[in-house]
């Protein structure tokens, strides 16, 4: 069993067998730096808890292939912060699956829409000058056709 | 505006300034409507409990005082010009704690996700503490319009020292943020609110733009760069690109990326022909970004006629030609005395001045005219069936382009289709051979598709199982999109004991573990089975393109009527309604004619070779349709 600490002091055990689906992990307890417990200071327990729950899917039901994909649909719907700081902590943990289902969750929320949308969506500020948005638009119109 | 719930101890300071507001009426004593401050009207007499000249702003500001000693703090006064700004009426807010601000419009039950909330505890930490407060927080108009609240709350202390109200002073700007209209506006309050916020521009200044409001929660800034270019945009399609690239300054330096712009391309139209633009030199100096807008709108789709040294000698008419990368090849043909050819050509268009190479090949395939070239495995050429001098073939025939010496090489395998000529072929997944219709011994019209995986060591040819095709045909065209989509336009159609120029669509999924045949239909109509749109007029021996992204592009061939064959038809059969799009293109093309041959150079130029009008063969034109900018 390999015991992982998140950033806010919480602790988790899960096999080894299921850990090793970070390559992060796998990399540290290969290099022996797992030798009491693994800590992982950019991911809250929140987050660890959730990216377990993936992982530890993933490794039971492997083979179960409709069983993952439903799994995985129910899994990203989550709110926005979350979803975010999942991909964050997969990204660090390096774990492939979830960072590419995580990813493609929110590019299927990007697609079509248009950029008032995404800003309004995605809480990010236009900081465009208006006439920089300007010329943007002439650029970028064949996008809009 | 402010949120507190909890009273403070009294301990603070009683200075007492004037301050003198317009509008306003200022009574004495308590109630729901009143003051603590005595004095009435404009610049009343009495001391007034708060420090009024650091309050004093050049701007008009919201006032609000609030009971600090029933609970939950609610309103007994506000100023019109909170009134005005706010959208909400005194009488609307008199008795509810000042947090209403906080939400999104009348209806909204819960704070505004925008808001921050450690503004938030600010407030309640200084009112807990008995000190002043002086922030900024994002409010909202009652027609859920945003608005910056730069807010100072002042703590007013009683006779015994504890607290008994809180005032305060909103100096309210606009903010930048679209956030879509409120669910059910509130239509009047928006109309005095319009008025008012122009008026309110004139007097202070306006949010700049660039205040950073969310403070944190922009969840998608969090990540780093690559995640964002390689994880999340990277899966999106070029339109949704250049759109995202107009949302913030971040995002359009993102999507500067040659590198992300590749990724894209790749996956909206494939690795092969993304290998296959990338190995074309012309299309390298356009840039990803640039490829994909052009290939998408065709805004530089020109036609051009090429000029090139060499000729195909003897004249012959109904060769074959099909293109490798840049170098396009030439095979057979019927000569001028209706004799099957059996020559090989190579032009090779990368060269600074191409020309016409006749190639010696060592026992090359049999001569023959109506056959099909198409190009598989990479640089190989695969030859199929045709008319020769002994009648019609359906032998198979690879020459590897990129070979010290050119071989044709024959492939045998059991089981070949019925031997025919006028068929359509093409390649799917860069490896199999598809051939379909045709017409065979007796001139017998032919609906069958046949496969062969040029891939495996001994190919075999495999019939395609359907349960319903297409009325049998012959000069048709069958063209990939989608990955192992096909689709097949046109052709002299078999309809009953006649035969008819068509101009109907079908397509198959050969990713299908039973593929089918299925009419493109664009009409809602029912029982329609063409797509909408100007469909092009009925045609064989014409010429079908497929363009990266899935659509279509027809051109030439024996028209029936008097239409110009040089009109160019643009289809996406991916579309939910497929629709027919005429392509206006500048430059000139080729002459009417039927018979052409053409083949796609480099993934973005089709090349249009010979064709016959009836009276004359026009195998020394050559015309070229570019589908993007070149830049040479």
């Amino acid at each position: 069993m390999i015991v992982l600490n998140s950033s806010d002091g919480a602790t988790f055990e899960v096999e080894e067998s299921v850990a090793v689906q970070s390559q992060t992990i796998k990399h540290m307890i290969e290099d022996n730096c797992a030798d009491t417990s693994i800590p992982l200071p950019n991911v809250n327990g929140v987050t660890l808890a959730r990216v377990l729950e993936y992982i530890k899917k993933h490794a039971e039901a492997k083979d179960d292939e409709e069983g993952l994909k439903s799994f995985d649909a129910e899994f990203v719907k989550v709110d926005q912060a979350s979803l975010f700081e999942i991909i964050l902590a997969a990204n660090y943990l390096d774990i492939k699956g979830l960072l590419d289902l995580t990813c493609q969750t929110v590019a299927d929320q990007i697609k079509d829409l248009t950029v008032e949308e995404v800003r309004a969506i995605f809480n990010i500020m236009n900081d465009f000058t208006p006439e920089e948005e300007a010329k943007l638009r002439n650029d970028h119109a064949w996008a809009f056709e | 505006m402010m949120e507190w719930d909890s009273n403070s101890d009294a301990s603070g300071d009683d200075e007492f300034v004037e301050y003198e507001e317009e509008e306003d009426e200022v009574e004495v004593g308590f109630g729901s409507n009143g003051f603590l401050f005595s004095g009435g009207g404009n610049g009343g007499s009495g001391p007034l409990p708060f420090p009024v000249d650091s309050l004093l702003q050049p701007a008009p500001c919201g006032f609000v005082v609030t009971d600090a000693l029933e609970p939950d703090h609610p309103i007994i006064y506000v100023n019109s010009v909170f009134e005005m700004v706010t959208g909400y009426r005194a009488e609307e807010v008199l008795g509810r704690n000042c947090r209403f601000l906080q939400c999104r419009g009348p209806f909204a039950k819960r704070r505004h996700p925008l808001v921050d909330s450690s503004v938030v505890a600010d407030i309640r930490r200084c009112l807990e503490e008995g000190v002043e407060f002086q922030g900024e927080l994002l409010n909202f108009r009652k027609d859920g319009s945003p608005l910056m609240n730069r807010l100072r709350m002042t703590p007013i202390y009683g006779d015994d020292e504890a607290i008994t109200h809180i005032i305060g002073i909103q100096f309210f700007t606009e903010v930048n943020l679209d956030l879509g209209p409120l669910p059910g506006s509130v239509r009047e309050s928006a109309r005095s609110c319009d008025k008012f916020r122009s008026s309110l521009s004139t007097f202070g200044p306006v949010s700049d733009g660039k205040y950073n409001i969310n403070r944190g929660l922009c969840g998608i800034f969090q990540l780093s760069d690559e995640v964002i270019s390689l994880k999340i945009l990277a899966r999106l399609t070029p339109r949704d690109i250049a759109s995202v690239g107009s949302v913030c300054m971040r995002f359009y330096e993102l999507t500067k990326n040659e590198d992300l712009w590749r990724r894209v391309c790749q996956n909206a139209w494939g690795s092969e022909t993304t290998r296959l633009l990338e190995a074309v030199p012309g299309a390298k100096r356009l840039g990803w970004g640039r490829l994909a807008r052009e290939l998408t709108t065709l805004e530089a789709a020109a036609w051009r006629k090429l000029t090139v040294k060499g000729a195909v000698e003897p004249s012959r008419c109904n060769f074959s030609a099909c293109a490798v990368g840049n170098r396009v090849v030439l095979f057979g043909g019927e000569g001028v005395n209706m004799q099957p050819m059996n020559d090989t050509f190579v032009l090779d268009l990368n060269s600074s001045s191409p020309e016409w190479q006749h190639v010696k090949v060592s026992s090359p395939p049999p001569g023959r005219w109506g056959h099909t070239l198409s190009c598989v495995n990479g640089s190989h050429l695969v030859l199929f069936g045709g008319c020769g001098t002994q009648g019609l073939l359906n032998d198979v025939f690879v020459l590897d382009l990129d070979a010290k010496h050119l071989t044709w090489r024959e492939i045998s395998s059991l089981a070949p289709p019925l031997p025919r000529s006028w068929h359509s072929s093409c390649t799917l997944d860069g490896t199999k051979l598809i051939v379909s219709g045709g017409c065979a011994d007796s001139g017998v019209l032919l609906s069958d598709t046949f496969l062969l995986d040029l891939s495996m060591e001994k190919p075999i040819w495999r019939e395609i199982p359907v349960t319903w095709t297409p009325p049998s045909r012959l000069g048709h065209t069958l063209s990939v999109y989608g990955g192992r989509k096909i689709l097949m336009f046109g052709g002299l159609a078999k309809s009953g004991p006649l035969r008819f120029r068509s101009s109907d669509v079908f397509t198959m999924d050969l990713s299908e573990d039973e593929p089918c045949w299925r009419c493109v239909t664009g009409s809602g109509m029912p029982g329609a089975g063409n797509p909408g749109g100007i469909a092009p007029p009925p045609r064989l021996d014409h010429v079908a393109v497929s363009l990266p992204g899935g659509r279509i592009l027809v051109f030439g061939g024996s028209v029936a009527g008097l239409h110009s064959a040089s009109q160019l038809y643009i289809l996406d059969p991916t579309e939910e309604k497929p629709t027919w799009r005429i392509l206006n293109v500048p430059g000139r093309p080729p002459r009417f004619a039927w018979g052409h041959s053409t083949c796609v150079v480099g993934g973005t130029r089709a090349i249009v070779l010979g064709g016959q009008t009836g009276e004359e063969w026009m195998l020394g034109e050559l015309h070229e349709l570019s589908l993007a900018s070149n830049i040479n």
